[in-house]
């Protein structure tokens, strides 16, 4: 009885250290970002203002209009005159889509819009991500090898002691994974993206990598981009790591 | 990390440390400090390219599908959007099409800010007011992610970065511990229910149904009820609870649906600050239990492959036991046989020259029965030396005496003289 008295409470103890975490979360975040968001509405309303005055446009009319806007903006479909022709859901996009399903990223600047498409992402998901998660961990388990116990041995027969010969290798395969992972993809995303800064780039690489997946950065959706298709499945490839 | 067999009844009830199995997230950094447990077989190459050529072909699969379903959707809104644009154009002949979309991008970007332009913009709650900023965290902590909300300032991004490379790991932890601690409490229900059985029925056949109840259980606490309550509270349909709920319990988490996005200007304040916690603990809870399933699913068959392996080794050690068994009765047989028909001729050969020698000497038959029976009485003194010679080596013996049977067959066996010691006997 002991020992199932003290499991409950260590549970106990980790769920209230988790609460106080998100806690401690929710006040730098609410700190943080309220400033900027009060000063964009207050942006917002002074330009609405201003167009109002300008046009002969009711304020309801714009109401409505700025509504069914900014649903079909939700789902990805925008009205802005240069938008891209390309359509959401060609091969390639789709591809990323259902990639970004099985990973549990889900960014969600493109969504299924038909019932039947929403029908058939739950059927897909279910399957697929239990799947995918057997495929890493199996990947996981077979690169362990050669990226692991193969260097320690080698650095261990070259004199160091195991303990040593351990962080060494760990720090190595630290700085190769931040190099691989995020500089290096965030310096190409920093060039080929014209509106993201290299933290921008670092951001996205670490929301993504962590399947977080927030969406408000996404490769390929700026309108008018070349190579649009290729660009997605290079960044398909690189999530899926 | 190697996990105790948990469906064992016995080991169930012993079981009371949270032991930490897998989490469900694909790890990305790895300790390399964990020596790999050469427990799970590691798969070779060829099995693992060809699991990955499956899952490229399966997100092909689903490319197309998705491409046949969405598009033609897709491009019909296009056109109401476009239609609605040039309506409001006409209808409002001083408004300019270029400052319409120069409007139209600024409310496009402040909305993905999370600021939203309909409306006054004084009945509106802040998106990052405290229990707003903790569904944020929640959903960066447990990797869902909705999106609906973000951070856009750089000190934000940056906090959110380092916030999730410290928070993600917890949560993993908590989600082995909660499932831990379900899948104890599952494995001591199984032990209780299999003592309760009276009849005999296989435990394998025990622990599939007694899943297959949690699993539907588990479903009903936390798939059905909230879709109940999220198509009553925030009025979708069915479809899109069941497709918010399985969205966001496999943390894949789009962000078009989330529960509590409405509720922002509702009317009922109250009902709202308990809602949004509420949301937030069934998400752990369901995670927790999703999780649990899993663990308990990869335990079982681990359990079930190594019993198999194991009664399947018993089997064949049994098999070859009574193999050997048969065999050896087998040989011990041939050898008796071999060893007895050996005697009968050595005494048949012993009568017949005693016989022969006493024919040859005496010419009456009295004597020699008289002889016959001492002869016989010596013969069998002789006897024990000879089997007791014979006893050892049962493997040699039995080919020495099939030797002999093969070579006092044709030369000495004769069928009268058979019969003759037969009847002696």
């Amino acid at each position: 009885m002991h020992f199932v008295g003290r499991s409950w409470l260590l549970l106990t103890g980790f769920i209230l250290f988790y609460v106080i975490y998100l806690l401690f979360g929710a006040l730098v975040f609410s700190s943080i970002e309220r400033p900027m968001e009060d000063r964009m509405r207050t942006e917002l309303e002074v330009l609405k203002q201003e167009f109002l005055n300008l046009s002969c446009v009711s304020d309801a009319a714009l109401e409505r209009f700025l509504l069914k806007v900014l649903a079909a903006n939700k789902y990805g479909v925008s009205v802005l005159r240069n938008a891209s022709t390309t359509s959401n859901w060609d091969l390639a996009s789709s591809m990323f889509f259902a990639n970004t399903l099985v990973t549990t990223v889900g960014y969600g600047h493109t969504t299924p819009l038909s019932d039947t498409g929403k029908a058939f992402s739950i059927l897909y998901a279910l399957i697929g991500v239990p799947f995918t998660m057997l495929v890493l961990t199996a990947c996981v388990q077979r690169i362990m090898f050669p990226l692991v116990l193969a260097p320690v041995g080698l650095l261990q027969r070259s004199g160091l002691e195991p303990r040593p010969a351990t962080i060494v290798h760990f720090l190595l395969l630290l700085i190769l994974v931040v190099m691989c992972f995020f500089v290096a993809p965030a310096a190409v995303f920093s060039a080929v993206e014209l509106s993201w800064s290299f933290l921008d780039g670092i951001y996205f690489c670490f929301i993504s990598l962590c399947t977080i997946g927030l969406g408000d950065f996404v490769p390929g959706t700026q309108p008018n981009q070349q190579y649009r298709s290729l660009y997605q499945v290079a960044v398909m490839g690189e999530c899926s790591c | 990390m190697a996990t105790p067999d948990l469906l064992d009844p016995k080991s169930a009830a012993h079981n009371c440390k949270p032991r930490l199995s897998f989490s469900i997230q694909p790890v990305v950094l790895y300790t390399p400090e964990d020596e790999c447990e050469t427990r799970t077989t590691v798969m070779r190459w060829k099995t693992v390219s060809a699991i990955f050529f499956m899952v490229v072909l399966y997100l092909i699969i689903g490319a197309t599908v998705f491409r046949a379903l969405e598009q033609p959707y897709e491009s019909s809104q296009k056109l109401a959007i476009l239609a609605e644009k040039l309506d409001f154009l006409a209808m409002h002949a001083c408004v300019n099409s270029s400052e319409l979309e120069d409007l139209v991008k600024q409310v496009v970007s402040a909305v993905r800010a999370g600021v939203n332009p309909t409306g006054n913009a004084f009945n509106q709650t802040s998106l990052w007011d405290i229990s707003s900023s903790f569904f944020f965290a929640g959903t960066v902590i447990t990797t869902i992610g909705f999106g609906n909300i973000s951070p856009h300032t750089e000190g934000g991004r940056i906090f959110c970065i380092i916030y999730a490379l410290l928070g993600i790991p917890l949560f993993g932890f908590l989600l082995a511990g909660v499932g831990d601690q379900l899948g104890t409490i599952f494995g001591k229900g199984i032990a209780k229910v299999e003592k309760m059985i009276v009849w005999k029925v296989s435990q394998t056949k025990i622990r599939v149904i007694s899943t297959l109840i949690f699993i539907l259980f588990g479903c009903l606490i936390f798939v059905a009820l909230p879709v109940i309550i999220f198509k009553h509270i925030e009025g979708w349909s069915t479809l899109e609870s069941i497709y918010f709920v399985v969205i966001t319990l496999t943390t894949i988490g789009f962000g078009d649906f989330v529960a509590g996005e409405k509720a922002g200007g509702s009317d009922n304040p109250e009902f709202l600050n308990y809602y949004k916690p509420v949301v937030w603990f069934w998400i752990l809870v369901g995670l927790a239990y999703f999780a649990a399933v899993l663990s308990m699913i990869g335990d079982w068959f681990r359990v079930i492959s190594k019993k198999t392996k194991e009664e399947v080794g018993e089997f064949r050690a049994h098999a070859a036991e009574w193999t050997a068994n048969v065999s050896a009765e087998f040989k011990e047989t041939r050898r008796r046989l071999s060893v007895d028909i050996h005697d009968k001729f050595q005494r048949a050969a012993s009568i017949k020259r005693r016989l022969s020698s006493e024919l040859g000497i005496n010419q009456e038959m009295t004597p020699g029965k008289r002889s016959l029976s001492t002869t016989l009485c010596e013969d069998r003194e002789a006897y024990p030396n000879l089997t007791l010679s014979l006893s050892p080596a049962t493997g040699s013996l039995a080919r020495n005496g099939s030797l002999y049977l093969n070579g006092l067959s044709p030369d000495y066996a004769d069928r009268r003289e058979c019969t003759f010691i037969e009847s002696l006997n």
